[in-house]
Order: C-alpha cells, then sequence, then structure tokens
C-alpha cells in the first residue's frame, strides 16, 4: 500500500527524519511511534504530500507522492493534528465541501457525506456549526472529512489527544473497524492506544528508524527471562528456602513484606515451567500461595528501551 | 476547484464580512456623490463618475486588503491549509478558486455602487460610454490589489498583519503615482519613464475619458497574472522552507 524508502527531511541543517525506510501493507493497522519531537508529524506529513522530501521517495498505491501527487492525492485521508475544520461552517456543509475538493464526483457527494456521518454519529449535529461542537465532536468531524470518499489508505496524526476516556474507546473501536478494510498509520506517543489497535508499530527517535515489528515480537525482544510475581502466606526464610532449592529460579530480584505473614516475591525464571514446580514445592512445604502471575513486559518497556538507547 | 471556491463566496457572505465591508464602500462612494452634489451651483452641473474613483482611490484601497486578508492567513492559522494542500487539488488551483472568488465579492461591491449612476439617469444624463470605462479600469486596477492583497495573505499567519502590509503596499503605489509627477523624477527621463510606466492612476485618466487601449489592459491583466503566479510559487516555496 504504501512504501517509504531512504526518507530523509531537512530543514535547513536540522535533520527533522533519516533515512526512514518501512512499508504500510494493505488492511494494516500500523502504529507510529515516538516521543514527542521525534519527527512523527514531520514524517506524515511527508506521506500525506503536505510536504516534500529532501531525498527518498514515498509511494502511494503504486503512485509516487512527488511525481504522481494528483493520483496519490486521492488514495489518502488525513486527520492532521490539529483537525482542519472551519469553525463558522455547519457540519454537513462542511463535508459537502469536503468531498468536492477530495474530487469526488458531484452526484456522489451527498451520499458520500451522509454515509460518513453515519459511520461517526454525526446525524444529529449536521446542523450544527463546528464552532459549536465539543472537542470530541469536532474530531469525529475531523475523522470524518480524512473517511470521506473511502480512501484506502488513512493518516490519523494523534487522534485521541484531548478526548475522554470515553471518546478514546469509542475511537479506538472505530479505527479498528477501518482497519478491516482500510490500511491506516496511526500515531500516538501514548502506547496502551498503539497496543489496543496496530498490528505493527514502527518506533522511530530523533528522526531515526528505532523498530519496525509486530508487538509481540517486540515485547518478546525486550523480556529476556520471564518474570514471575509471587505471593504467599506463610514464613519468608522457609519460603526463600525452598525457592532457592528450585534450580529453575535464577534471582529472587525482591522480597515485599505486605501484611503479617504475606510476602510478595519477584523471582525471575529460567522459562515459564518452572511454575509447576514451585507450585508443587510450596504445597509440599505448607507454604501457601495466594497469587502467582506473571509479569509481562509491555511495549511501555520496550519503548523505553529503544529511545532509551539512543 | 468549484467546490473551494462555494466555500469562500460562502464565508464571505454567510458572515457579515461581505455585507459591511458593501456597506463601507457604499458610504465612501455616497459621501463622495454628496460632496459632488452639494457643490452644484448652477442648473446645469457637470460631474464625471470615474473621477469620483480617480479622486476617492485613496479610501477605496483600504478595502481591498480587507477583502483579501484572510484568503491564506486564516487557512494557515486554523490549520486547514494542510487539508487544502494535501487534497488532489494543484496549487494553482487553490490560488485560482481563491481569486475568482475574492473577485466576486468585489463585483458585487461595484454593482452594488451602480446605484447611484442609475439613480442620475432618471434625474440628468449621464455619460454611459465614460461610466462603463471608469468602472472598467477600476475593477482591472482592483484585480491587481486583490492578487497582491493573497499574496501578502499567504505570507503571514496573522490576517490583520497581511491587511495592514497591503494597505501600506498599495499606499506606495499611490504614492509612486504622485512622486512621478515631481520635478525631480520628471528631471530624469529614464527613471521617469520606469516610474510612470508602473503608475497605475495615469492609466486611470485614458479610461475616465472614454478610452480603452489594449496597452492599459494588457498591463492589468498581466501585471495581476504575474502576481498570482509569484503567490502559486511562494506556497511551493514555503512547502519546502517549512518551519
Amino acid at each position: 500500500m504504501v512504501e517509504v524508502k531512504n526518507l530523509t527531511k531537512q530543514y535547513g541543517h536540522v535533520t527533522a527524519v533519516s533515512d526512514l525506510s518501512f512499508e504500510i501493507r494493505d488492511n494494516e493497522i500500523l502504529g507510529f511511534l515516538g516521543p514527542n519531537g521525534a519527527g512523527k508529524s514531520t514524517t506524515m506529513n511527508i506521506i500525506a504530500g503536505y510536504l516534500p522530501t529532501t531525498s527518498g521517495t514515498v509511494t502511494v498505491s503504486g503512485h509516487d507522492i512527488k511525481e504522481d501527487a494528483r493520483a496519490a492525492k486521492r488514495c489518502i485521508g488525513y486527520l492532521p493534528e490539529i483537525p482542519p475544520l472551519y469553525p463558522d461552517m455547519r457540519v454537513e456543509e462542511y463535508l459537502r465541501y469536503c468531498a468536492g475538493i477530495k474530487g469526488i464526483r458531484r452526484g456522489d457527494r451527498k451520499k458520500e457525506v451522509e454515509k460518513a456521518m453515519v459511520r461517526l454519529e454525526l446525524t444529529d449535529m449536521r446542523r450544527r456549526l463546528i464552532s459549536n461542537l465539543s472537542k470530541g465532536y469536532k474530531q469525529r468531524v475531523g475523522l470524518a472529512q480524512a473517511i470521506i470518499g473511502d480512501p484506502e489508505l488513512l493518516i490519523l496524526d494523534e487522534p485521541t489527544v484531548g478526548l475522554d476516556p470515553t471518546q478514546v474507546a469509542e475511537l479506538r473501536k472505530f479505527i479498528l473497524e477501518l482497519g478491516k478494510d482500510h490500511s491506516v498509520i496511526l500515531s500516538s506517543h501514548i502506547l496502551g492506544e498503539i497496543s489496543a489497535v496496530c498490528n505493527r508499530v514502527v518506533i522511530i527517535n530523533k528522526g531515526e528508524l528505532c523498530a519496525i515489528d509486530t508487538i509481540e515480537n517486540l515485547e518478546r525482544k525486550a523480556s529476556g527471562s520471564p518474570l514471575l510475581i509471587l505471593t504467599i502466606e506463610g514464613d519468608q526464610d522457609a519460603a526463600t528456602a525452598v525457592l532457592k532449592k528450585i534450580s529453575g529460579v535464577t534471582e529472587i530480584e525482591d522480597v515485599m513484606d505486605m501484611d503479617d505473614n504475606i510476602y510478595v516475591f519477584r523471582l525471575r525464571l529460567e522459562n515459564e515451567k518452572v511454575r509447576q514446580e514451585i507450585m508443587s514445592e510450596m504445597v509440599k512445604n505448607n507454604i501457601n500461595i495466594t497469587e502467582m502471575s506473571m509479569e509481562k513486559p509491555d511495549l511501555e518497556q520496550v519503548f523505553l528501551e529503544l529511545t532509551g538507547k539512543k | 476547484m468549484f467546490s473551494l471556491y462555494k466555500k469562500e463566496i460562502q464565508s464571505f457572505f454567510y458572515s457579515p464580512f461581505a455585507y459591511v465591508l458593501s456597506a463601507l464602500f457604499m458610504l465612501i462612494f455616497g459621501f463622495a456623490f454628496v460632496n459632488r452634489i452639494a457643490s452644484m451651483q448652477s442648473s446645469v452641473f457637470q460631474f464625471s463618475f470615474p473621477d469620483m474613483f480617480y479622486n476617492n482611490f485613496f479610501y477605496f484601497i483600504f478595502i481591498i486588503p480587507l477583502l483579501t486578508m484572510r484568503s491564506f492567513a486564516d487557512e494557515r492559522r486554523g490549520g486547514t491549509e494542510v487539508q487544502l494542500l494535501t487534497s488532489p487539488l494543484t496549487v494553482t488551483q487553490i490560488v485560482l478558486a481563491k481569486f475568482l472568488a475574492i473577485v466576486t465579492v468585489f463585483l458585487f461591491m461595484i454593482a452594488l455602487s451602480l446605484f447611484y449612476p442609475i439613480y442620475i439617469s432618471f434625474h440628468g444624463a449621464v455619460i454611459w460610454s465614460s461610466l462603463i470605462c471608469g468602472y472598467i479600469s477600476f475593477f482591472l486596477w482592483g484585480l491587481v490589489c486583490i492578487a497582491l492583497g493573497m499574496l501578502f495573505s499567504s505570507m503571514q499567519s496573522s490576517a490583520i498583519i497581511a491587511a495592514i502590509i497591503g494597505e501600506i503596499v498599495m499606499e506606495g503605489f499611490l504614492f509612486l503615482d504622485q512622486f512621478a509627477a515631481t520635478k525631480m523624477v520628471q528631471s530624469y527621463p529614464h527613471l521617469n519613464s520606469v516610474v510612470t510606466w508602473f503608475s497605475m492612476q495615469r492609466r486611470f485618466v485614458f479610461f475616465a475619458q472614454g478610452m480603452f487601449r489594449l496597452e492599459d489592459l494588457v498591463f492589468f491583466l498581466s501585471l495581476t497574472a504575474l502576481v498570482l503566479f509569484w503567490n502559486i510559487l511562494y506556497i511551493e516555496k514555503r512547502r519546502w522552507s517549512h518551519r
């Protein structure tokens, strides 16, 4: 769908993006992750055809964004960081206008606008002035203008900024739905958002590509040996002695004294199978296990590791 | 492209903007008109409408930057510029659509002012050839000013500053006209020929006499096209040196 090759963007002497290469597959939700100022918006602006590249190429659905800009731009729906709205227009009127500048045929405009409004539940707001809408609705109108005409590629730049938790959840659901028949690039600096909706993630930092992989793979890479959180009821020393005997337990990282006779252990294991052994050994020694859980390294750790190194 | 044109027109007419400006224009025109009538001494009194344009250039010049100031500055400030530039429209189409929309509003304004000569024609005689030429020249001169005003608007993200720069430059043109008439400039023939070539009011006088010279038409239209082209280049250039 989209191929970004050796993309470099310089503003004067400042390099905003350097030698970035990745691709977006058909019907895939690609997360675009990086700290503030990493070059996310710049890259998205370039893919959308707003900014020209310093070097490198971007092809959208086979059309070069520089050479064949019109055809490429027809395949793209773009929601910039600040939704491009005219406060003195009404919702429906604005969407009609968007359909017009996107080159949708006159006869189809009404239908397309209606479809977008239904999809984003804006039909009750059609006569409202955009300036009178709440932040959440404004964001929806922004999304509606992006999906009008059913472009194959949707570029969403931090779409959830400033929304309340219910709205964020709704938007996520919507993006997941879109991902079924569209390619979506979604940028964010919020990791939870990315891991909730994206198939693959591109992590960039200071304009450079740090990682590009599926979320599962990234988590696996970062995890190293699995970490077990074990809560027991009983004697601390006895429990420690038992754990030390089990060869699969490589390290006891930490012990917290929670309450009378309740302790929480953080254990490094060789692999996940060691859990059964711990369980049976504890039972043999009359130590009650009240809770046992694996701590999965989340994307956050991956992110910090990757962006911290550079 | 038509959608953008329509949106621009709507943004003028759905807000009080176009009406307030038209009213201002009519007011200035009306004052000038009343002043002329009031200086009537005998029952036979002559005055020309083109003269009124000519003498009130200074005031009319204030209106055009107000029309053009928002065209690009507001798009930039509101973040809608991104949408325009990522749409399949070319920069040329964007500039032309906006230009045509403002020209339409401008035409609406001058059409309103036709009220005065039409009113006169009921009570006296109007020399239509001179009147029409006067209107054509005012319109042509307006095209140049609109193109200029739009250029300044695309250079600024603040509409007010765009308007002020527009005022200053258009005042500069008026000044140039007067400067051309000074003894100093006239004593340097080469300088004089350059300065007078750019002088718009000089060309206006020909129109006012009912003379429609191809040279003047070409002058105004080519100047408009040149400034519009500059605007297109400027927008393209800014994308390269963004931030």
